[in-house]
């Protein structure tokens, strides 16, 4: 697993723009500025975190309700997303099925696990379609459709929301920024946005929205 | 008490119990510059980032692999790391042979080598399989570092992890959301140090 590119990538910058590249060798600079950063970070998703609860504490609790009426009534929930979005679906759906901390497992499937089928879809017909089609194939009325994505604006999510309601699903959005084209859907019955300039925060939030839904989700069970 | 005033009091009660966590990983900023310090010299010297969990770690340390692979910030470079987790035929045909706690230590033995980094995420830093990935890592000169939860755990106390991050919570759910913002910095201010080249000389010391 050895590569020399980023060494060599590094010493054809500096022989092109030896000016750039004076040396600096204060290490207890570069220390601070990066100690003051993981400081300043800490205190944006702790903000962030706050301004999702002020706008979205009682949609969470009705979002919760629906989905609990839908696990009970024998929904699934099916979750997908993109790149880093694609792992927190995963990891959204494995919570549900497979909770560490001995809760009740729910049925729930990433719609990124199995890659066979993601390349084939991709390959066969086009990547918009990877989860639409995917739901189509498995999605029935009163099942539970999770989408994440941090800019709101993934084709195969806003596909994928609308095979979704068509199925008579429940459709859950989270989404980051403005909520992008996620928000001018009318397939997505509650979209939480987690309004920041940072791609990362909003991953961050997101986690917590859907970590708040899976701890919703079984208060809202049991109270039923 | 009707569903809405309970769901909402909890709503608060969930969100209100990921703030000291958060602070707490503030507190160990200078880890958190250190850690970013040394796995640069480790790029710098043509090292890859080699990452793995369980459960939904399994997931986290696909989202760092990606993390480092394709930048979501226009003009950073592309770092070479992968996920020891996104191998399902190898995981499960070790595991079916051998044992689950051996998986990764197999993996990194055939895969890595020693300029490489081994990033281990463990939530209660418990992790039998993570633990002896790490120590197989330390034997072979890879840099070794772990996410860890709760008080910390095994992991956390074992000599053959140079940097250790604790996300001092006992609710996992709490724990992996610290790793998440935990490794979006560490990603982030690794490039920090590759903006001033002069650091990443071997004998420039702190």
């Amino acid at each position: 697993m050895r590569r020399d590119s980023a060494a060599e990538g590094t010493e054809a910058m500096e022989s092109l723009y030896p000016f750039l590249y004076a040396r600096d060798t204060d290490l207890n600079a570069v220390l601070d500025q990066v100690r003051q950063s993981t400081v300043d970070k800490s205190r944006e998703i702790t903000a962030l975190r706050a301004t999702v609860l002020d706008r979205d504490r009682s949609r969470l609790a009705e979002c919760a309700e629906a989905v609990a009426a839908a696990f009970a009534a024998g929904g699934r929930l099916l979750a997908f997303g993109n790149g880093g979005s694609s792992t927190d679906s995963q990891d959204m759906a494995s919570l549900f099925l497979s909770p560490s901390s001995g809760e009740r497992p729910l049925p729930a499937f990433g719609l990124t696990n199995d890659i066979a089928v993601v390349t084939a879809l991709s390959n066969d017909i086009g990547f918009d379609v990877v989860f639409a089609r995917q739901i189509e194939a498995w999605g029935q009325r009163g099942d539970i459709a999770a989408g994440l994505s941090t800019s709101g604006n993934s084709a195969n999510l806003l596909r994928a929301f609308d095979a979704a309601r068509e199925r008579g699903m429940v459709t859950i959005g989270i989404s980051g920024y403005d909520g992008g084209k996620m928000a001018e859907l009318d397939s997505i019955d509650y979209l939480f946005v987690v309004p920041s300039p940072s791609v990362h925060r909003i991953q961050e939030a997101q986690t917590t929205v859907y970590h708040a839904l899976w701890e919703l989700t079984h208060a809202a069970l049991s109270w039923r | 008490m009707s569903w809405s005033e309970q769901g909402t009091e909890l709503v608060d009660a969930i969100f209100g119990r990921r703030a000291d966590p958060v602070q707490d990983l503030s507190d160990q900023a200078d880890t958190v510059a250190r850690t970013c310090h040394a796995m640069a010299l480790r790029f710098h010297q043509g090292g890859t980032l080699i990452v793995f969990g369980n459960g939904g770690a399994s997931t986290d340390a696909q989202h760092v692999a990606v993390e480092f692979v394709h930048p979501v910030i226009v003009g950073k470079r592309a770092l070479p790391s992968l996920s020891l987790t996104a191998d399902v035929a190898t995981l499960t045909g070790v595991a079916n042979r051998v044992g689950l706690s051996e998986v990764f230590a197999h993996q990194l033995r055939f895969i890595s080598d020693p300029a490489d980094i081994a990033l281990g995420i463990s939530a209660d830093g418990e992790c039998e399989n993570v633990l002896r990935g790490l120590r197989y890592a330390h034997e072979r000169g890879l840099l070794t570092v772990a996410l860890t939860g709760g008080h910390g755990g095994r992991i956390a106390r074992d000599p053959s992890i140079d940097h250790v991050i604790v996300a001092r919570s006992d609710d996992p759910r709490v724990v992996k959301e610290v790793h998440v913002t935990a490794y979006h910095i560490l990603w982030e201010l690794v490039h920090v140090f590759f903006e001033h080249p002069g650091v990443l000389d071997e004998e420039v010391t702190a």
